[in-house]
Formats: structure tokens, sequence, C-alpha cells
């Protein structure tokens, strides 16, 4: 008896001998990592295609996106909020070294930069400023801000893959996953200020979200299939993904709402040659959601390597 | 030089002594704790249940000094990697990067108290003034940073003399913890490194961590265990030092 007392004592501190899961960027309030790194993609990506197609609504949508939701939440994570300024230079030069000084960098350069850009680009004042200034203000600040929305869409999956002790997120793989997913996010989005009656046209961003469909499909399934041969850690998340208590998101969110249901839309205005705009608008839901699980399932099975794997046989 | 210390697997008792010298030392809430005995079970007779006493390994390539966008992470000269939490943010990067887990963020919700409902003990009120521990940020081994610099000013050598050696180590009744500076080659911790293997928890990380192992055989074998007196003698020093210290702090409110 005494043996069975201590035996379920010792029970509780069975914590790193068997794989353990993250919990600070999930749980309780690492919820709100989660909706923000959803944030980061949609409104990098939104941005990063607007400016390619030119769409000053585009733009504002995307900043707007990346300043009010996404800044705030990260931002009402931290333990003490207040403090966030000493992530930044002078207070820190932490950004030679650190992803997150960097992102938060990149993104308080997009904001300045695409926020002079959408000034620049807004009629009345490009009218009040002339052509001749307004123009190339408007190109410069959008490079600008491009390169920067471009870091700001992939620095949080540079901040994962160096995580060494979560095998699953350790890939080189994942920072082109989350920028091209983000990327994905962008096209769907556009559509949806197109249809709006904003300044894009539906008809080519719907084609673009085509590609970048096939290309997310095809990037997925290697990372998956890669990340399964590099660590038995890594294969036990793709299980949990798969079967597990994630699958319902990774299925339903990921696979149904985020890659099959546009697909299946796209394949359709593809044979049939016109867009409904019902089925466009679902497409957009659809791929929004799935933006949601995505990044929920990339966070929910982040799985540490035990301490000893040779007990554990991880 | 580097502080360091060796484990000695096969001394370890599992009597949670470094824990709690720990929890006093540093006053630590109630949720949190900074050296851990993790266990397992194996089928191996006489050895079923197995355990590991961890802390922060106080790592030469340390990520979570990398990743810390605050810089409130830093790293000594002596090599003791530790939180200034007037600095820290809460982020809680460096707890998710560390690949041994030893880190912790500290949430109101982890300081309910000795005896929750009830008023505060005066050990806890005094270590509150001590030891404040800043809600909202992250906390971890130090090594007893304090104890080494307010006894290496004395003239002190921390592995050595108690008084600047970290209080896990002193507590240890089965000696299990060896403390000493991992760049000396005459050391203890290197002659044992050198000597008995050691060996550090996933070295393929490229952390080199400063906490080693020695004698992979896991177990509380009665011929491991010190002899009873000399467990009570270790034991008893420990607590006479803290309750003197205890007396001096009440005193001088």
């Amino acid at each position: 008896m005494p043996q069975m007392a201590t035996r379920q004592w010792m029970a509780t501190h069975e914590w790193m001998v068997k794989p353990m899961h993250q919990k600070e960027w999930i749980e309780r309030r690492g919820i709100m990592i989660w909706i923000a790194e959803t944030f980061t993609s949609l409104g990098s990506g939104l941005f990063l295609v607007s400016l390619f197609v030119n769409s000053w609504w585009g733009l504002l949508v995307g900043w707007l996106i990346i300043m009010f939701l996404k800044l705030p939440l990260h931002i009402a994570y931290f333990g003490k909020p207040w403090r966030f300024y000493r992530t930044m230079p002078p207070f820190s030069n932490a950004w030679k070294t650190s992803w997150f000084a960097r992102g938060i960098l990149f993104s308080v350069f997009f904001g300045t930069f695409a926020f002079i850009q959408l000034l620049a680009g807004q009629p009345d004042i490009a009218n009040w400023l002339g052509s001749s200034i307004a123009t190339p203000i408007y190109y410069v600040f959008g490079i600008l801000a491009g390169l920067n929305a471009l870091g700001v869409g992939i620095y949080g999956g540079f901040i994962m893959n160096y995580v060494k002790g979560i095998p699953f997120w350790n890939q080189g793989l994942l920072p082109i996953v989350i920028m091209l997913a983000g990327v994905a996010d962008g096209f769907g989005l556009i559509m949806g200020v197109g249809l709006a009656g904003g300044d894009a046209s539906v008809h080519w961003a719907e084609m673009g979200s085509r590609y970048l469909l096939l290309i997310n499909i095809l990037l997925i399934v290697t990372y998956l299939i890669s990340a399964g041969y590099t660590s038995p850690t890594a294969k036990l998340s793709i299980q949990e993904l798969i079967k597990g208590r994630t699958s319902f998101m990774f299925w339903g969110g990921l696979v149904f709402l985020g890659l099959a249901v546009p697909a299946v839309i796209s394949l359709f205005g593809l044979i049939s040659g016109e867009e409904a705009n019902a089925l466009l608008i679902t497409a957009i839901a659809a791929h929004t959601l799935g933006a949601f699980a995505l990044k929920y399932c990339l966070l929910k099975v982040g799985i540490y390597r035990p301490l000893l794997p040779k007990i554990a046989a991880y | 030089m580097r502080w360091g210390m060796v484990i000695n697997l096969a001394k370890c008792t599992r009597c949670h002594a470094c824990v709690a010298a720990c929890r006093i030392e540093h006053f630590l809430p109630l949720g949190m704790t900074w050296p851990r005995l993790i266990a397992w079970e194996t089928n191996i007779p006489g050895e079923e249940l197995t355990t590991l006493p961890v802390r922060c390994n106080q790592c030469k390539e340390a990520p979570c000094v990398d990743v810390c966008p605050a810089e409130a992470t830093k790293k000594r000269e002596d090599g003791i990697v530790y939180v200034d939490n007037d600095k820290c943010v809460g982020c809680r990067y460096c707890v998710v990067v560390c690949p041994y887990q030893n880190r912790t963020f500290f949430s109101r919700d982890k300081d309910p108290g000795f005896f929750p409902g009830h008023e505060r003990t005066r050990f806890e009120k005094v270590g509150r003034k001590l030891y404040p521990h800043t809600s909202g940020t992250t906390e971890k081994c130090n090594f007893c940073m304090e104890r080494i610099d307010a006894g290496t000013a004395k003239g002190l050598k921390p592995g050595t003399d108690r008084e600047a050696t970290p209080a896990c180590v002193n507590t240890c009744q089965a000696r299990a913890l060896t403390f000493g500076d991992l760049d000396d080659p005459n050391s203890e911790v290197s002659k044992l490194i050198k000597g008995k293997n050691g060996f550090q928890l996933h070295p393929e990380y490229g952390t080199e961590p400063s906490v080693y192992y020695i004698d992979s055989k896991i177990g509380n074998a009665l011929s491991n265990v010190a002899p009873r007196e000399a467990q009570t003698a270790s034991h008893m020093q420990h607590l006479s030092t803290q309750e003197a210290r205890a007396r001096e702090i009440f005193r001088k409110k």
C-alpha cells in the first residue's frame, strides 16, 4: 500500500516523460494567438494580392485587419501589454536574433508605410497633392509596405519553425506553407472586395485563387508527408491531426471548408464558365474558415519530444 | 567561468528536498516549481518507478535568450541565464521555445496562497517583500544567482562553500547534486563528467546544457541511499539555516 500511495503521488509529475502538447499558444488566453495569427495571414495575404492587382479597397481592408485585429490581439495576449514598446528599438535590439521582434518591427513598418500609401492613393488626397507627387509616393511606399507585408505574413512561420523541441513545427517548409496559405486567403478575400463593389476584378481573383488552391493542397500534403519522416513525435502530431482529437478541425475545417469546398466551386466555375455570386460568397466564407482551421491545427498539434526519448520511445 | 551542475542519478532518492528547498529559498508560489522531479514507470524489477531531477539547464546556446523580443532573458558571463522581470513583456515565446520546458509563465491563478481561502502566512508575506514574483512574466531556475553573487563577494567558492552554493545542492541529503565551474578542468563537476561519462539532455538540439547527468543506472536501490544519520544531519542543517534566516527577517520587521 505505501508503494501504491507513492506511485499515485508521483504520477502527477509525469511531465515531459511522454510527448507533451504545447499549450501556451492555443489554450486559455492562447486562443488569442490562434486568432491573431489567422488575421496575420488574412491581412498580409489580402494586402499583397491587392498590391498585385492594384486594388485600393483591398489594401485598405488588409491594412485594417493587421492594425485593428491582429496587433491588438497579439498585444492583449502579453502578460504585460503596456510594456509592448520594450520589444522595439531603441529599447531592444532583439530583432538581430528573434523572429518575434522582427515580426513586431515588420508590423510597425507595414502599418506606417501602408498608411502613407493609402493616403497617397486616396482620390481626394491624390488630387490635392497632384499626380506628380502622389503617384511616386503611392508606388514607393507601396513597395516598402509590400516588402513588410511579406515579412508580416512569413514571420509566424519562422517563429514556429525555430522551436526545436516540437519536431512538427521544426520543418523548413513551414514558413512557406504559412505564407502561401496567407496569399491564398488574400485571393479569397479580394473576391469579397470585388463582390462588395470594390475595385478588384472578381474573375481574375477567382482564377488566381484556383492556382493557389492547387499549390496549397500539394504543399500541405508534402509538408505532412515530409514531417512524418523526421521524427516519431512529428508522426504523432500527424496522427493526431488525421485521427486524433484535432481530426474534426483538420477534416472538417481545413480539408472540407478550406480546400474541398473552394476547389469544387472553382471547378464548377471553370466548367460552367460563369461565377454565381452566392457560390463565390460560399467559397470566400469557406476559405476564411479554412484559414482559421489551418492555424488551429498547426498550433494544437505542437507536441514536444520527451526529455528522455529512449524511455518514451520517441 | 561557466557554472554547471552534475546530477548523479544513482544517488537521487526522490525525496523532493531540492524542490522544497527551492520553494523556500525563492518563496515560490504553489503554482510554480523551478526544479522538478519527473517520474516514469519501467518493467525493471525493483525499479518500477524511476525519476529524473530537472531544472533550467542554463544552456550555453540558450534559445530563450535568442528569441526574447524584449531582451529580458539574458545570459551572464558566468553562464547563468536569468529573466529580468522588469523588462519581460509576457509573450511566452521563451516558454514555448525551451525544448526542456523548464520555464513557467507566472499568472495570478498560479498563486492561490499556501492555504487557499485563508489569510497568507507570515512566511508568504515576508516572501512577497524579499522575493517578489511579478505576475504576467516568465520565471525559471537561476542557479540561485543571488546566493552565488553574495557568496563570491565574500570570497567564498560556489560548490564548495554552502553559503555560495545553490539551495538545492545544499539540501540534497544523498549528495546527488554537485555544483561547480565547468570551465575548470580540476573542478569536481568537470572530473565527474569526464570520469563518469556525464551526459546532457538532448545534446542534438545544440543548446549545450550546463546540467549534466551521471550514472544512468537510474533508481533508488538501498545501496545508493545515504545513511539515515547523514540524511537527517544534512536536512536539519538546511532547516536550521532557513530558520535562522526567517528569525532574522522577523526581527527586522
